[in-house]
């Protein structure tokens, strides 16, 4: 591709209309492809995850009623404390007995709660369909919250297996719209940043032209802007109307790449924390741990304590997009900024390999 | 061709004649007829660097011998000559092979016409040679400099300090807030347990409905905040003071969660300062934390790869004994077919006699010929005549400026002529004295069909690979020819050697085809694995030796290392044999040169690994086996779910548990990166493939 990208400098117009056309209609489809194929395998991972661990009631139901169960038999042992136990009822020694009880009730209740996992005290089901799709994506994100987790045998088979063929998948969904947006995103910042009536225009072109690593030609057009207006004018209507630069080869700076990171960290933790209630230090965090792939998984959507089912089916969704989204983002953040680096390094070993060649031939021309 | 290939035999043996006996160097005298005419050619260009080595004496002595015609005399009197102390003459001679071939009127003629030339050029030469000895010492102290900071070893001790910092400040922040939870929580059941009696004893008469009804209202808010507490306070469930999760081993684990992305949130941060320091914690940690692990995963894979084709493959073979040498000295045959081929390219009229030739080669090969390579070297004289035109007309700007104008100056260029010469030259000690006793074009035929072999064996192995078979092959062959061409080019015209250069690239070699079927039809035996990789190596490990006295074997290594750095990750094939060249002509590598472990290995090992580790804490933790598996899955994959974590029910030793699972995830990680590194290559490239048709498939359509 590289090559056909390069020789379609060098073709008429309408021939590189044609081909860029093409190149874009199949790009298009490659890309609508995975994404689709990505959600297409996110859907099938959710109804089978749905269809294998929604089997298995004893989760919620379960914990509730073991809940409920503790609680009676504390309360009544708390009655026979007070009623037949100790016949005076002193204070002191009521108390200690219903401290002592309090306490066994309090570590069976932890228990409870630790051995059937995390997903305490929730209302829903868990396995819902929002629920195991955002459990199939965090797997083949490798996100893994762990607020939901498969509890049967086949569930973790099924997992595994899941995330093998999944996550290869997803990094070729990365790569791949993070490449389309990278470049999307540079088409942009040509047309809108670099154009004609912006100040330091054409130091950004010269900057252009020296990462082409063609030293004269970046020369060239230095001579050209500093023989006048003319030069320039003529060099810009080339430029414009000729397409004669690829936008493709303008760098975007690591500053900007940050910066979209850092707003859409941002952008997310205020979006969440008015969803969920959180803080907005919190939404961050969780946007943070989320998106570098970490996922403590001790906030997640959806977990604000006995909150509603359909606001949790709601952010369940709500944070997938928000996830596959920002991963693209970040994937292409990724590719631009190391455009970058690899150009400045490169430039750098040019220099150091230029000035010793320069010297040693000067040695040997001395002589 | 045998021209060249001679006179690198010679250039080869002459390091190892001086340091070997002389009755070995004497046996290769019998091959009179190239012999004493490389003698003025190849001292010639080169005069400078003996002169700089310090052993201008044999120059005197062998001198302007204009020794053509005193062939034997010459042959024997240059071994012993270039002995111990001169190896480095023997050496240059190898230089410099394909001229030095040419016949003994012409050559004799040739030598009158240069021989006042070399001294103008000797002293730059020498002068350059001291500047770059000057560079290289740069280079080598920038280069330890460098590499000292940025090699595995402190880059590993900078992952542990950073651990060990991040577990340092975790700590400190969580712990005081762990404790004041857990008191909270001491606080919140004697609150229950007041309130009960206020009830109580609020109360005048008490009914067991009611008192139990509001008892259990207040046990359900009580739950809520436990379950509070539990979530977003992170309290673990006990009230023990000491036994706190964010230990100092407690946060060297969570640091190790965290950046390598893992993520159990098992232990998470509760304060707000934490959540900070968590998130900057692993902005810098994770690419640290990669940048480790692909350095690890790069020196695993090379160790394994190294291991795998060295040892399995050795013990697989079943006379590696008797087959190496034959390859080796086909790799020398190798390392001096370049100069003949380039001659040969200088004319179409000569490589159609070399097709023939190269024909006659297989049948006199198979007889047992022995002469058959003189009579073409004497067929190919005029041609010699027509190089070196170019020669002199070109010596003074082309070639030296050529030589300087290499991006590693003149030492660089020299090193892969040089090189693997001397390194083939040297394992024939033990095993070629008897073969190279009856005459020494013997060998030179002998050892090209051990080349062809060995190259056809490579060609085979890249289809077994997978690969599109002239990418293999003509990478391998080309970044084979484009490191000896260097020296040839250097007296050449720049031109002439950069279109010479282009052909090899372009057309296949004339005489490749039946050569590779006879070979393929006679020695297809097992085995060149381990040979050609023996031989990879011997290309390798001389080298310093051969600059060492300037250091620039050293610097050799430096900036084959440098340069790999920054053309591209692809290149150590390249960098091993042409990559000076490549480096400085920026050209894409020949990837002939890795060895791919199977794919099937590197997968076996990964699972293996799992289930060894699903059986470590299956017995250690007494979990099931497959959630053992599942949690090995779950934490190789980075995913991390946290339902399964280590070191949450062993109380007692909680930390051999944490050091336990830390050890087996990074090392797990590390496998799992070198696993990658391995195949990632086929599996790219299959998958690349498997993607270009797909998308011909679907551009087509549109075409149309």
């Amino acid at each position: 591709m590289e090559r056909k990208r390069s020789s379609r400098r060098h073709k008429p117009l309408g021939e590189k209309i044609k081909d860029s056309l093409r190149h874009f209609v199949a790009f298009m489809f490659s890309n609508v492809g995975i994404i689709g194929l990505v959600v297409g395998y996110t859907i099938v991972g959710a109804l089978l995850f749905q269809h294998i661990e929604g089997k298995n009631p004893k989760s919620v139901t379960k914990k509730t009623e073991d809940a409920d169960r503790l609680r009676n038999a504390t309360a009544d042992r708390l009655w026979n404390v007070t009623c037949c136990f100790i016949i005076p009822l002193e204070e002191d020694v009521w108390i200690k007995e219903a401290n002592k009880l309090i306490e066994e009730y309090q570590k069976d209740f932890v228990r409870t709660m630790k051995g059937a996992g995390s997903d305490s005290g929730k209302s829903t089901d868990n396995w819902s369909f929002s629920g195991a799709f955002l459990y199939s994506l965090t797997v083949i994100t490798t996100i893994g919250y762990g607020n939901v987790t498969p509890r049967s045998e086949w569930g973790k088979i099924t997992t595994v297996v899941y995330a093998i063929i999944g996550m290869p998948l997803f990094l070729l969904y990365l790569s791949n719209i993070g490449d389309i947006l990278a470049k999307s995103f540079k088409w942009t910042y040509a047309k809108l940043w670099l154009c004609k009536g912006c100040p330091g225009a054409r130091r950004r072109r010269l900057a252009r032209a020296m990462q082409h690593g063609n030293m004269s030609e970046a020369e060239e057009e230095e001579d050209e802007v500093d023989d006048g207006e003319e030069a320039d004018d003529e060099t810009n209507s080339s430029s414009e109307s000729g397409d004669t630069y690829d936008p493709q080869t303008v760098t975007v700076p690591v500053t900007l790449c940050l910066a979209i990171m850092v707003g859409y960290v941002c952008g997310g933790a205020v979006l969440f924390s008015k969803w969920e209630d959180w803080d907005t230090l919190d939404g961050s965090y969780f946007c943070f741990i989320s998106l570098s792939t970490i996922g403590f998984g001790d906030i997640v959507p959806g977990s604000s304590v006995y909150s509603d089912g359909d606001g949790i089916e709601m952010s369940f969704i709500f944070c997938s997009m928000y996830l596959m989204m920002g991963m693209a983002l970040i994937a292409m953040c990724f590719n631009l900024m190391q455009e970058e680096v690899i150009h400045k390094i490169r430039s750098c070993v040019r220099t150091i390999r230029y000035v010793t060649r320069c010297n040693r031939r000067r040695a040997a021309a001395a002589t | 061709m045998s021209g060249g290939s001679v006179g690198a035999v010679a250039g080869g043996r002459g390091p190892r004649a001086g340091r070997g006996p002389l009755s070995r160097s004497r046996s290769f005298d019998p091959d009179p007829d190239m012999h004493p005419d490389m003698h003025p050619d190849m001292r010639q260009p080169y005069p400078g660097h003996m002169g700089h080595l310090g052993h201008p004496g044999p120059y005197g002595s062998l001198g302007p011998p204009g020794a053509g015609p005193g062939m034997a005399a010459a042959g024997a009197g240059y071994a012993p000559a270039y002995g111990p102390p001169y190896g480095y003459g023997g050496y240059r001679g190898g230089y410099d092979p394909g001229y030095a071939g040419g016949g003994p009127g012409y050559a004799y003629q040739h030598h009158q016409q240069l021989v006042h030339r070399p001294n103008a050029n000797a002293l730059a030469v020498g002068h350059a040679e001291s500047e770059r000895s000057k560079c290289g010492m740069f280079w080598r102290y920038v280069w330890k400099l460098s590499s000292c900071l940025c090699s595995h070893v402190t880059l590993v001790s900078l992952v542990v300090a950073y651990c060990l910092l991040g577990a340092m400040t975790f700590e400190m922040l969580e712990k005081d807030h762990e404790v004041e939870v857990k008191k909270n929580v001491t606080l919140r059941r004697s609150n229950v347990t007041q309130w009960l009696w206020t009830m109580t004893s609020d109360t005048a008469v008490l009914h067991q409905e009611n008192w139990t009804h509001s008892a259990i209202e207040r046990l359900k808010l009580f739950e809520k905040e436990l379950v509070w507490a539990m979530r977003s306070q992170g309290w673990d469930g006990s009230e023990d003071l000491k036994l706190v999760q964010w230990t100092f081993a407690g946060a060297l684990f969570y640091s190790i969660i965290v950046i390598t992305t893992i993520g159990y949130g098992h232990i998470a941060p509760k304060t707000h300062i934490g959540k900070v320091v968590t998130i900057f914690y692993a902005i810098l940690g994770i690419p640290l934390m990669l940048l480790c692990l692909s350095n690890i995963g790069d020196v695993m894979a090379q160790s394994f790869r190294f291991l795998y084709w060295r040892v399995c493959c050795y013990v697989c073979t079943r006379k590696p004994q008797p087959q190496s040498p034959q390859p080796r000295r086909g790799t020398r045959i190798a390392r001096s077919r370049p100069a003949s081929s380039r001659s040969r390219l200088a004319s179409t009229r000569r490589s159609g006699r070399v097709s023939t030739r190269s024909a006659d080669a297989v049948l006199h090969s198979v007889h047992g010929v022995v002469r058959a390579s003189h009579s073409d070297t004497e067929c190919r004289y005029p041609d010699e005549d027509h190089d070196v035109g170019y020669r002199d007309g070109g010596y003074r700007d082309a070639g030296y400026r050529d030589y300087r104008g290499a991006s590693l100056g003149p030492p660089m260029t020299a090193a892969p002529m040089a090189a693997p010469r001397y390194a083939d030259a040297e394992p024939r000690l033990p095993g070629g004295g008897g073969a190279g006793g009856p005459g020494g074009p013997g060998p030179v035929l002998y050892n090209k069909y051990a080349l062809d072999r060995e190259e056809s064996g490579r060609a085979r192995e890249g289809q077994r690979r997978l690969r599109a078979q002239s990418v293999g092959r003509e990478g391998g062959r080309e970044g084979r020819r484009r490191g000896p061409s260097v020296g040839p080019g250097g007296s050449l015209p720049r031109q002439h050697r950069l279109a010479e250069r282009h052909d090899f690239e372009r057309g296949p070699p004339v005489r490749g085809p039946p050569v590779r079927d006879s070979l393929k039809s006679s020695q297809r035996s097992s085995g060149y694995g381990s040979a050609s990789h023996r031989r990879h190596h011997s290309e390798l490990a001389p080298s310093p030796r051969i600059m060492s006295p300037m250091g620039f074997g050293i610097n050799r290594n430096l900036f084959r290392a440098v340069h790999g750095v920054d053309d591209g990750l692809g290149m150590d094939a390249d960098l091993e044999l042409g990559g000076w060249e490549a480096a400085s002509s920026a050209g894409p590598g020949g990837p002939g040169q890795i060895r791919p472990v199977p794919i099937w290995l590197c997968v076996f090992l990964v699972v293996s690994y799992i289930f060894g580790g699903a059986f470590l804490f299956s017995n250690w933790e007494k979990w099931h086996f497959l959630d053992s598996a599942y949690f090995c899955f779950i934490t190789l994959t980075t995913i991390g779910f946290g339902d399964f974590v280590p070191a949450q029910r062993v109380e007692s030793n909680a930390e051999v548990s944490i050091a336990l699972c830390s050890l087996y995830l990074l090392f797990g990680i590390a496998l799992l990166a070198m696993s990658f590194n391995l195949v990632q290559e086929e599996v790219i490239s299959s998958v690349r493939a498997v993607a270009r048709r797909l998308g011909i498939i679907k551009a087509e359509p549109e075409d149309d």
